[in-house]
């Protein structure tokens, strides 16, 4: 029997309520953008080693990550920010390692299995999301048997979907490869839904997402560094880098678009947790499947049985997906978040007002505005280096439809655009 | 009795090292670390 809850919430109905919904829409922003990443991996000669596609994403990644806080909201803000809570430092720097070691682990999944039985594996993260959530951060705690059957049967559901989409997809495993393809997949999913126990963390702290992830990437950076030279070999590596000139912008697109989406799913676990936030950024899968089939023609020749498996495991998430959406926390439950909330404030001696502040999507005390020449050098040095590697980058001679390609990148325009506007008016990007 | 400021980043690192979600996500990590090693 559960003990009876905190007597009150100090965050008023409505507000909950548009939380609530920005937090469901950054979810479903994320999954566009997350799955839309993986899409330039697929332009790049497999010759390359996978640790090396993985560490010039992870430089993408490391650029996108300091001049998009310095675009946003300014490095300032960051800076007021984790002196605020500087212990977490320690969970971003963490979180980072564990994404850089997931993130190389889904390249060989994807050399193995490709990325449509891919996919699905990894994306079991959100069943381990709900887990850790529950059990860690009070999230569904006095949640009803509603929400209960609509967050975890809509994960099973999506989960069921997934595995529907990996039978279909196992038919363009490359032969005797195809273990070694699962076990990477699995392990970057086990990796990746641990990794929100950090965020989740950092969140209910009261910590900007902008903040946590400019630590996060040098976890990030260090991790992908240290595997990068220790397997390839210095020189090895700089020779590799040299002859994948061609290919540097696509891979370092690829980690910049990867960082749009995993900020929208930072921002949904902020607002949402991480047992609605994580599998509706799971979407992604469906999002890689529409550039898997559209723009590469991944299924092309496939059977009817492959393309009726392949429908079925869409319709599958897409209602997983919708069950989660209409389950968001209730007043109850938000009020069981502070009390998870509180206790890390007390243990790290958080000031209390930050803790709320943070949560509400509100703004704590007068910070700095506005941006330095910091903010500057970050913007206009990622923008000419993405000039310069764009200029030297060559389209390989792959069968892809730029039409589709076109529509699916407007499509994820429009989201960001839309989104990012609702998170400026609710929270300020807070 | 207030604890002095030299005590401050003692707690902190107490606190770390004595908590559940510290050590869950490193030791997955080390994990992933052993798996992807096995891969190369």
């Amino acid at each position: 029997m559960q003990a009876a809850p905190p007597a009150q919430t100090s965050v008023n109905a409505t507000r909950l309520r548009s939380l609530q919904a920005l937090g469901i829409f950054c979810g479903f922003a994320a999954g566009a953008w997350l799955g839309g990443a993986e899409a330039p991996i697929k332009l790049v000669n497999p010759d390359i080693s996978p640790i090396t596609v993985s560490f010039i994403m992870v430089l993408g990644v490391f650029l996108a990550r300091w001049s998009v806080p310095a675009f946003v909201r300014g490095t300032s803000h960051v800076r007021n920010d984790v002196l605020q809570a500087p212990h977490l430092i320690v969970w971003a720097v963490l979180a980072g390692c564990m994404w850089a070691v997931a993130n190389t682990l889904t390249i060989y999944a994807i050399r193995n299995v490709g990325l449509s039985i891919a996919f699905p594996l990894w994306n079991t993260n959100s069943l381990l999301g709900i887990f850790w959530g529950f059990l860690l951060f009070n999230e569904l705690h006095y949640a009803g048997w509603k929400r209960w059957l609509g967050v975890l049967g809509g994960a099973v559901c999506m989960f069921g979907g997934a595995t529907l989409l990996a039978i279909a997809s196992s038919h363009e495993a490359a032969p005797g490869k195809a273990a070694l393809g699962i076990f990477a997949a699995l392990g970057a999913g086990i990796l990746w839904g641990t990794m929100y126990i950090p965020y989740r963390k950092a969140y209910l702290t009261g910590m900007n997402p902008l903040s946590f992830i400019t630590f996060f990437t040098v976890g990030e950076l260090a991790t992908m560094t240290v595997l990068a030279v220790t397997y390839r070999g210095a020189i090895p590596l700089w020779h590799e880098l040299v002859g994948a000139r061609e290919v540097l912008f696509w891979l370092m697109l690829g980690g910049f678009v990867w960082v749009l989406g995993d900020l929208f799913q930072q921002y949904a676990t902020k607002y949402v947790g991480i047992s609605r936030g994580i599998p509706l950024s799971n979407t992604n899968q469906l999002w890689g499947l529409l550039w898997g089939i559209f723009v590469f023609h991944e299924l092309r020749g496939a059977s009817q049985t492959v393309y009726a498996q392949v429908a079925g495991g869409s319709i599958l998430m897409a209602l997983g997906a919708v069950a989660i959406a209409l389950s968001s926390a209730t007043e109850r439950e938000h009020s069981s978040w502070q009390d998870a909330a509180d206790r890390e404030g007390q243990r790290y001696n958080v000031e209390a007002e930050y803790v709320r502040a943070g949560m509400e999507g509100r703004a704590h005390g007068t910070g700095p505005t506005g941006r330095t020449i910091l903010d500057w050098v970050l913007i206009l040095g990622t923008t000419t280096l993405f000039a310069i590697l764009a200029a030297m980058a060559r389209l390989p001679h792959i069968d892809i439809s730029l039409g589709w390609a076109s529509t699916l990148t407007v499509a994820m325009l429009a989201l960001l655009a839309t989104c990012g506007i609702a998170l400026w008016r609710t929270t300020r990007f807070r | 009795m207030s604890p002095s400021k030299t005590d401050a980043p003692r707690n902190v690192f107490r606190a770390i090292v004595t908590d559940l979600h510290f050590w869950i996500p490193l030791t997955v990590l080390l994990g992933g670390l052993i798996l992807l090693d096995k891969l190369r």
